[in-house]
């Protein structure tokens, strides 16, 4: 398959925003060492080169279809990325510390396109609601938000906004959700609290839809997405307590010789 | 540049909404329209023979531009370089239509571009970050101010 790597080292390089760079190692397949490469993460494609400025671009991975995940290895702050299906890859990176391995995680989590359009159906819900709301409740944007009790829809103003800010779900091991009400069904005669739910939420068998099962476009988003993201937020969770333990455990032994890495 | 060819190739085996034989011709001269199987796959047209199963091609649609070019058909141009174009030849002027806004709305960065807009309004309108919630507030990708306009006009066809 010809894939015009033109187009993707002009994307590269145009004026759109660098998401994640920094030095990675990465396995090679045959002879399993590890080499040290710069990564620059653009949109969904992961470039990789020798070094920062080089003008040659040693690879490219399309991120679709693709989990996350922490590895078993006997490298420290290792991670792959595990595509599904026969026949694919996985990629086995390992970054120099615990924060890079885990900042490079979570930000790969989320780069997917089917991630962001799922997001942004999501989030352009949310806004069709909250104009609704706003358009029927007046100027005043709400002040007050899930704390009181369901019959108390009260908007005086409280001088500075509280806001309520959930958890990070992650740690909160829950996924907020916003309300599924249908945009047609809201009441016009007082704006109403968005009430928070629970999404009950049925974990995915594997690592990631297995092949053939993308999130299709025409599904509903809502409750694909939450699933989607509690699913990662398992994943991101598990790599983060396994980075905690295994830096409480570092911190009890002498530094030592890991690995030789290249 | 290496790339993940048997994973980009299960890429375009997925389901897509915008799949279809359409005519097809490339950017040099001298190149002729040929019948090709077109798929549109989160961000990627892939090009197929016909009869084949693995696509001969994929086009990023990244910092392309896309036109209407006569009642039936479209181009893409990349690189900047209006001139060097590919073009698609449809059956029908609907048909047309719906690929061009297809291809438009698939590019991450138009994606990107809304996510940031809907983020902002939803913010101003509520006082809450819609990405809390998600533990996404921080991701550079999602940040409100990295160099983005915003238009509110950009999701008008949305």
């Amino acid at each position: 398959m010809k894939l015009h790597e033109k187009i993707l080292t002009h994307y590269l390089s145009c004026t759109s925003p660098v998401d994640k760079e920094g030095y990675l190692y990465k396995k090679k397949e045959r002879n399993a060492t590890y080499r040290r490469r710069w990564f620059v993460l653009k949109a969904n494609l992961l470039f990789y080169q020798e070094r920062p400025g080089d003008r040659h671009l040693l690879g490219v991975i399309v991120l679709e279809g693709c989990s996350v995940r922490r590895s078993e290895s006997d490298v420290e702050f290792a991670f792959s990325l595990v595509f599904e299906g026969p026949g694919l890859k996985t990629y086995r990176f390992a970054a120099r510390d615990g924060q890079t391995q885990e900042s490079w995680v979570q930000t790969l989590v989320s780069a997917s396109h089917c991630y962001l359009s799922l997001l942004v159906g999501d989030l352009g819900r949310q806004y069709e609601e909250a104009k609704q709301q706003q358009g029927s409740g007046g100027a005043r944007p709400q002040s007050s938000w899930s704390k009181q009790p369901a019959g108390d829809l009260a908007l005086a103003a409280q001088g500075p906004t509280a806001e309520v800010r959930p958890g990070r779900s992650f740690s909160a091991g829950t996924v907020l959700q916003a309300p599924s009400m249908p945009t047609k069904a809201v009441a016009k005669k007082s704006p109403k609290l968005w009430p928070r739910r629970h999404a009950h939420v049925t974990p995915l068998n594997g690592p990631a839809p297995s092949y053939g099962e993308w999130p299709l476009v025409g599904f509903d988003p809502l409750e694909d997405f939450g699933k989607l993201h509690d699913h990662y937020g398992q994943e991101v969770k598990r790599a983060r307590e396994e980075w905690l333990r295994s830096r409480r455990a570092r911190e009890e032994h002498t530094d030592g010789e890991l690995v030789s890495l290249e | 540049m290496r790339f993940n060819e048997k994973e980009l190739a299960s890429l375009s085996r997925q389901p897509s909404e915008m799949a279809a034989e359409l005519g097809m011709r490339g950017p040099k001269k001298g190149d002729v329209v040929k019948r090709r199987l077109v798929k549109l796959v989160v961000n990627f047209l892939f090009y197929f023979r016909t009869d084949e199963e693995e696509p001969i091609g994929a086009l990023l649609l990244e910092q392309c531009r896309v036109e209407r070019e006569d009642s039936r058909s479209f181009s893409i141009a990349f690189l900047d370089e209006a001139e060097r174009k590919y073009l698609f030849e449809c059956d029908s002027g609907e048909q047309c239509g719906e690929w061009v806004d297809s291809i438009i709305k698939a590019s991450y960065e138009f994606m990107r571009k809304n996510l940031i807009f809907y983020r902002t309004e939803i913010h101003r309108l509520t006082g809450k970050d819609p990405l809390e919630q998600y533990g996404i507030s921080d991701e550079t990708r999602f940040q409100v101010n990295n160099g983005l306009q915003l238009v509110s006009r950009d999701t008008s066809s949305l």
